[in-house]
């Protein structure tokens, strides 16, 4: 019954709901303690006679409480960012092994050695009536830190969504660039055989591509990539082109079972999206192929990951409690300072209440600027981290302040606010008189 | 119009068992002004303390209709808060804080009717006194002007019964006798009642009357009276 009710409320009425009942404790105390009183003037003298230590305490709030939401948020992202990555690609044929070395290999271009698919599988998918489209791919070859990967016109437009700046290819030593591909448009470039500091620069010593389009940003490892015309890396590795000797020059589909050099895998995509789930079984046999969603892939990843997840946020917590703690324990012996003067208070006639108002109000401010000091450092640490990921892998991570962090920082806050009143009742053990004569 | 004070049997006991304080019977009429004398460590500061119901002890402390000893602790502390004004040897000001807020301190915990009152009879003493209400902290005050804070702060709630402990003992002498003469002059204007602990004859020597503690013993007349 309620728990209908609750799943019937809109997202944002929940999230914030939520963000409430953790703020709870914070503002109940607060309003329990305050009520009646009006206590700021001295809560402002404390703040200003400790100012370096209480800049300290918040500092040390914020870097712990901003560690840990720049933590998760870009956990978030980088998993956000991953399946995005993953968008274009429904499906996958190779040859049966491991679905994350495919996947690592196809979608995050970090290709292994692995067997190969031959024509006649090949054109077993491509020729299926649901397969829109069945793009082959040859790894291996590199220019500067850039991926040259053969592929056909079809996946060069599906990838791109067809918004090819300058044109497609028409001849086998044309290319088209990714955004962050160290090539510009009408640039003509050698590639080398492998990739880094194997590559073989000398390798194809006589073969020159010339650049002449380019794609938009995908948010993907793919965006280094310079796509080639997959019969031009077969050719430049001296095998067969993937079509008959009557037909030389023929660039894309169908290619020729005889002729057809091999692929690592085959990216599908059908012509309903429904169909995918039939397809990945037909294309799962026994000892020849298989087929899988990387989408899947990943979320099997991500549910790994979760574990690791949580695992992460609790000791996120755990520090930023600790870190509390710490200076929670640095306020009791503050407090002492001023033990004089609460005495004061109780002789001239102030309530427990009030001094504890007074005491814990301090506290909380602190808590309180910390945390949020804390929520822009996160913000800014993760934008930080995104960009240098996004500019390390192309794995477009767009981290940004979720809900998540605002709860886990509510959550800091009603679990501290409620630890403060501590320091608070310390001050109240001492005897006035004790204080007084001091 | 001040209060009546009754002691009987008062007996505050250290936490050894020995008796810091013993006063079998004192009777003060409202409006009295009293000093009190004696070596140091005798006694006089529990005296009052124990006057203000600041200390756990037996017997019978009589303000007026209030039997303060009877009281709990958070109720003597709600007496005082009305009833009571104290003024310290080290003022105990807040040093961050202006003369007005300092002398204002009872209002941020008075009742938020009677704030605004708190307020202005704070600002209207510390006038009195001769020092302008203002922002500016008072750790730049000299003593004399800090110690006038603390007698507007004892005044503000405008209780009927100063407690002072070595008012002027802080402060030089020229500062002292502007003090003692403001004191006297306040707490009578007003039919107030003042006990002030001191070593200052000039002060004691304006008070209606003197009594001598010594060895937690409270005699109606000091070594020099006779």
């Amino acid at each position: 019954m309620l728990r209908d009710l609750w799943d019937g409320l809109p997202v944002l009425v929940q999230e914030v709901a939520v963000l409430l009942a953790l703020l709870a404790p914070l503002l109940l105390i607060g309003g329990w303690l305050l009520r009646g009183f009006a206590p700021w003037p001295l809560v402002r003298a404390v703040l200003w006679r400790f100012r370096w230590a209480n800049a300290m305490f918040v500092a040390l709030i914020a870097i712990s409480v901003g560690m840990g939401i720049g933590l998760i948020a870009q956990e978030r992202g980088l998993r956000q960012g991953t399946a995005a990555a993953a968008d274009k690609f429904d499906l996958i044929v190779s040859a049966p092994g491991s679905e994350m070395t495919m996947m690592l290999a196809t979608v995050f271009l970090q290709p292994s050695d692995v067997p190969l698919l031959d024509g006649e599988t090949y054109n077993m998918v491509a020729n299926h009536p649901d397969v829109r489209l069945a793009a082959p791919l040859a790894f291996g070859d590199s220019y500067g830190d850039a991926p040259v990967i053969g592929t056909t016109e079809d996946f060069a437009r599906h990838l791109s969504e067809d918004r090819i700046a300058g044109r497609m290819w028409q001849q086998p030593f044309e290319a088209i660039a990714g955004p962050a591909a160290p090539v510009s448009l009408g640039q003509v470039f050698t590639p080398a055989h492998g990739m880094g500091n194997e590559a073989d620069l000398g390798a194809h010593g006589l073969v020159d591509f010339t650049v002449v389009g380019t794609f938009p940003r995908t948010g993907t490892p793919w965006d280094r990539a310079i796509l080639v015309p997959v019969e031009a890396v077969w050719e430049v590795h001296g095998l067969a082109n993937g079509h008959a000797p009557d037909a030389p020059n023929q660039l894309g589909p169908p290619f020729d079972a005889a002729y057809f050099p091999g692929t690592p895998s085959i990216i599908v995509r059908a012509e309903a999206l429904w169909v995918n789930y039939a397809l990945r079984s037909e294309f799962t046999r026994q000892n020849e192929t298989m087929a899988f969603f990387p989408g899947t892939v990943l979320s099997n990843l991500y549910r790994v990951m979760g574990d690791v997840r949580q695992v992460m946020s609790i000791m996120a917590v755990v520090t930023q409690v600790l870190v509390a703690a710490s200076v929670l324990l640095g306020l009791f012996i503050l407090t002492r300072l001023f033990q004089r003067q609460v005495a004061m208070l109780r002789a001239l006639g102030a309530p427990r209440r009030f001094v504890l108002s007074v005491v814990w109000s301090y506290a909380a401010s602190l808590l309180v600027a910390g945390t949020l000091v804390g929520i822009a450092l996160g913000v800014v640490a993760t934008a930080a981290i995104s960009f240098v990921v996004t500019q390390r892998t192309d794995i477009l991570v767009n981290a940004s302040l979720g809900w998540g962090e605002i709860h886990l920082a509510a959550a800091f806050l009603a679990l501290t606010s409620l630890l403060s009143v501590l320091p608070a009742l310390a001050t109240l053990r001492q005897p006035v008189v004790e204080g007084l004569r001091a | 119009m001040s209060l009546p004070l009754a002691i009987r049997d008062l007996r505050v006991t250290g936490p050894s068992g020995r008796v810091l304080l013993a006063v079998d019977a004192l009777d003060l009429a409202p409006g009295s002004l009293v000093g009190v004398r004696g070596p140091s460590g005798a006694g006089k500061s529990t005296l009052l303390y124990a006057l203000g119901g600041l200390l756990p002890a037996a017997g019978a402390v009589r303000w007026g209709e209030t039997e303060l000893l009877s009281l709990s602790e958070e109720r003597r502390t709600a007496f005082r808060a009305v009833h009571i004004g104290m003024i310290f040897q080290d003022f105990l000001l807040f040093e961050e804080l202006g003369s007005t807020d300092n002398a204002a301190l009872p209002a941020m915990f008075a009742p938020r009717a009677s704030r605004k009152a708190t307020r202005e009879a704070a600002a209207a003493n510390l006038r009195h006194l001769g020092l302008e209400p203002g922002a500016r902290p008072v750790a730049s005050f000299s003593g004399g002007e800090r110690q006038r804070v603390g007698v507007a702060r004892a005044l503000a709630s405008n209780a009927p019964v100063l407690l002072a402990d070595e008012p002027t003992a802080s402060l030089h002498r020229e500062a002292a006798e502007t003090l003692i003469g403001d004191l006297v002059v306040l707490t009578r204007e007003h039919g107030r009642t003042l006990i002030a602990v001191s070593h200052d004859l000039n002060l004691l020597a304006r008070m209606d009357r003197v009594l001598w503690v010594e060895d937690g013993v409270l005699r109606m007349e000091g070594p020099d009276a006779a």
